[in-house]
């Protein structure tokens, strides 16, 4: 038959229509769901946070004593290399993108799944694959150059090395592929009426952060490659001594890992996005600002990479633009700041846990970015680079920003996501402990790296001698750091026992706005019933919520065949 | 070719027309597909980027070029043989170009051909690239010996790869329209292996003048 003779048959639209998984290892193992792999998200990075944490926690216990009170030095080279690996490829981004942009974003924008549920499945197993392979380096004496690997130290690692390129390489594919799944979500499979400014401010974040993965990750990945190539073929390209450059890894490596910062806190700024103005009950102030700050944001964090290499001998001609950059990469970031002061000022404000987690976040990681902007400078970063000082910078940011935000999307989501409240008693003691102990654990660091106190240190014998009071501040900081371990341990906790005991959550605890919180707790797999329409802004509190053709209570579930999901296969016309 | 009892009539009207002529299922399918497939080249294309910014930072920071190896200079690669090479290569794009066309007309014979032409440009090149790696070896330029022979193979071997992984695409494309899978509007795969054969040309451009004409 000739190729343009068949007519449109039916059988392909129905081809189309999947039907509800069957069986556990449908449902649960290998399922298609977007909300179900967030949840897999979800439980193995909170697996590796549990090892990557406990990793810092060896690392604080060693430091009780200027000595080294625990382990050699080697060893504790390991454990901040694993550390620090797997907190940002393995904990972080696959929390903040994997859990919640999975989770969340279908939802917000009214969409039955991604795009490609299919790769999504396959982004998702790609990353216990790529942590098995990280942690069984350990078994080869482990990695030691510290989380960015760099190369003269790192080639000496040997196939520990060469299993932290193929962990990175791969998790790094992962990324990519999340990246462009939901970057196609977000563009085509908006519900109608859903303009790009009535989008709710997570599906924002959440676009802006998949471009930054798709087009940063495969420069982490060609950075890893290349290293593997040179550690098991012994390809120059960082060697100095045969023509390689060492400082080319720097710069192919912060191509990614400046813009990884911002992968793993924008999600978490869309986060603070929902919550504040839900919980202020008024609407978001500076909508459009905080939003196209998103994007300026992601868009100029592929500019200024180099402000981590200012010792590197980077010229002064380079320096200079570099540190004028990442000072305007500040303006997007105080656009929000100040967007969410202002959705604060004369709301009638909740103390939920969420809430306060969202605060907390206002302060830590304005005190996080401040320290940037010193760490920015050329002059101060030559004083300060290596010294605790930047580890202080850098977890206000991470632990203090990212992480603050994730555990606000926690409590917040929850209900939505299993149809259960989360115990808000143990919610704000957890936010107690960890606020504390975040405070109490890295706000020293920042005295201690003034003082000179380089960081990667097994032992600080002969800089307690100059200055005795580090022996103090150093315990003092392995105290609050159980803090953030208790109040972790107990989100579990809390997680765990309110699957069973907490209150039944209806459609909408929260009073929110976003179309998740228009479908029943926990969604039905393919989320809506009628896809809906939308014919207002998100936040608009105090009017009726502006979609139309919502799910209502008095209609059945269509049934199967009635519903048209996305296409799972990856092959086909 | 078109008569009046054809049941389409030819040109690009027609063509057009049977694009548009899809269920609403499949046209949205294919706009999602179509842009992921786009994305998915714009992160190919900063994977070569990458290696790319590596060759020149390494040339730009070497003393000589091309950089001296137990104190001997390597030798420049051989432009003329490449040349051809490269004319074989954006050769097959234009037979790429006319297999799609073909099918949009309806002329599935023509399609075959062009597309088997493709086929045979591709793998013509696969060899006169080994030709070439055998070439540079003899010259004494290695992957592992020198920051030239670490960017030139790492490069033309991804690249390498690339058009291997195309060859074959394209071959499971051929196989997959003898067997229906496409239709007068219904082609998007075979868009997409066009796209893809296309962007890999255009980085052949980029690489013959990083590394012959610079």
């Amino acid at each position: 038959m000739h190729p343009g003779t068949t007519t449109h048959d039916t059988h392909e639209v129905h081809g189309h229509i999947h039907p509800p998984p069957e069986g556990f290892v449908r449902k649960y193992v290998f399922s298609l769901d977007h909300k179900v792999i967030g949840f897999q998200y979800f439980i193995t990075g909170m697996l590796i946070m549990l090892i990557a944490g406990s990793f810092a926690l060896i690392m604080r216990l060693q430091l009780i004593d200027p000595q080294g009170a625990l382990m050699s030095h080697n060893a504790y080279n390991e454990m901040f290399t694993l550390h620090g690996t797997a907190m940002v490829w393995m904990v972080l981004i696959p929390l903040v993108t994997g859990a919640l942009g999975n989770f969340a974003m279908p939802l917000q924008i009214g969409a039955r799944d991604v795009a490609f549920p299919w790769l999504n499945m396959a982004s998702f197993w790609i990353l216990p694959v790529a942590a098995l392979i990280l942690f069984s380096s350990m078994l080869f004496g482990g990695p030691h150059a510290g989380w960015t690997e760099y190369p003269p130290i790192s080639l000496a690692d040997g196939t520990a090395g060469a299993l932290w390129c193929v962990a990175i390489f791969v998790v790094g594919i992962s990324s990519t592929m999340t990246g462009m799944n939901f970057m196609v979500t977000v563009i085509k499979m908006r519900a109608p009426g859903m303009t790009w400014t009535r989008m709710p401010l997570f599906t924002w974040a959440t676009f802006a952060t998949a471009l930054m993965n798709m087009v940063a990750t495969v420069a982490l990945s060609s950075a890893t490659g290349a290293l593997f190539l040179e550690h098991v073929f012994n390809v120059p390209f960082f060697d100095a001594t045969r023509g390689g450059s060492a400082v080319l890894f720097e710069h192919m490596f912060w191509f990614y890992s400046h813009p990884a910062v911002y992968i793993f806190v924008i999600p978490a700024f869309g986060v603070i996005s929902e919550v504040l103005p839900t919980f202020s009950r008024k609407p978001i102030f500076g909508y459009k600002m905080i939003a196209f700050s998103s994007m300026a944001i992601a868009l100029l964090s592929f500019t200024v990479w180099a402000h981590h290499m200012f010792p590197s001998g980077l010229a002064p001609w380079l320096q200079l633009p570099f540190m004028i950059l990442t000072y305007a990469i500040g303006i997007p970031t105080g656009i929000k700041m100040f967007s969410w002061l202002a959705t604060l000022w004369g709301g009638r404000i909740h103390f939920t846990s969420a809430m306060l987690y969202a605060l907390g976040f206002l302060i830590t990681f304005t005190f996080g970015g401040i320290t940037g902007i010193f760490l920015a400078s050329v002059p101060v970063d030559l004083h300060e680079h290596g010294t605790y000082f930047v580890v202080g910078h850098f977890h206000y940011v991470v632990a203090g920003g990212a992480v603050m935000g994730f555990l606000a999307a926690i409590p917040y989501w929850y209900p939505k996501a299993t149809g259960r409240m989360m115990s808000e008693r143990l919610g704000q003691l957890g936010f107690w402990l960890f606020f504390i102990g975040l405070n109490g654990t890295f706000f020293p660091m920042h005295w201690l790296g003034l003082e000179g106190m380089p960081r990667r240190y097994a032992s600080y014998v002969e800089f307690a001698k100059t200055n005795p009071d580090a022996v103090f501040w150093n315990r003092f900081e392995t105290v609050f750091a159980f803090f953030m371990a208790a109040s972790i341990g107990l989100l579990i906790f809390n997680a765990i026992w309110s699957l069973k005991h907490g209150k039944l959550a209806g459609i909408n605890p929260w009073g929110a706005r976003t179309l998740e919180w228009t479908i029943s707790s926990p969604p039905p797999y393919y989320n809506f019933k009628k896809i809906p329409e939308v014919y207002g802004p998100p936040y608009d509190f105090g009017h009726p919520m502006p979609y139309r053709n919502t799910d209502n209570e008095i209609e059945p579930y269509p049934e199967y065949g009635k519903v048209v999901m996305p296409v799972p296969a990856a092959a086909g016309a | 070719m078109a008569s009046a009892a054809a049941p389409y009539p030819s040109g690009h009207a027609a063509v057009a027309a049977r694009y548009d002529a899809v269920d609403e299922v499949y046209r949205e399918t294919r706009d999602i597909r179509l842009v992921g497939f786009v994305l998915f080249l714009l992160s190919d294309c900063i994977l070569f980027s990458a290696f790319i910014f590596a060759y020149v930072y390494l040339r730009n920071s070497a003393p000589a070029w091309p950089p001296f190896v137990d104190g001997r200079q390597l030798p420049w690669f051989d432009t003329s043989f490449a040349a051809f090479n490269s004319i074989v290569l954006f050769g097959s794009g234009v037979t790429m170009h006319f297999a799609l066309e073909n099918w949009k007309h309806l002329d599935k014979a023509t399609f075959y051909r062009w597309l088997i032409a493709t086929i045979v440009l591709g793998l013509g090149f696969l060899l006169g690239q080994a030709h070439e790696w055998t070439g540079v070896l003899h010259d004494g330029v290695t992957w592992p010996g020198s920051a030239m022979g670490a960017s030139f193979f790492t490069l033309t071997g991804l690249h390498g790869f690339h058009v291997f992984v195309g060859v074959c695409y394209l071959t499971i494309l051929g196989i997959q329209a003898s067997r229906g899978v496409y239709t007068g509007s219904k082609y998007f795969g075979l868009t997409a292996g066009t796209l893809y054969w296309h962007f890999v040309d255009v980085v052949w451009v980029g690489l013959f003048f990083l590394f012959y004409i610079w």
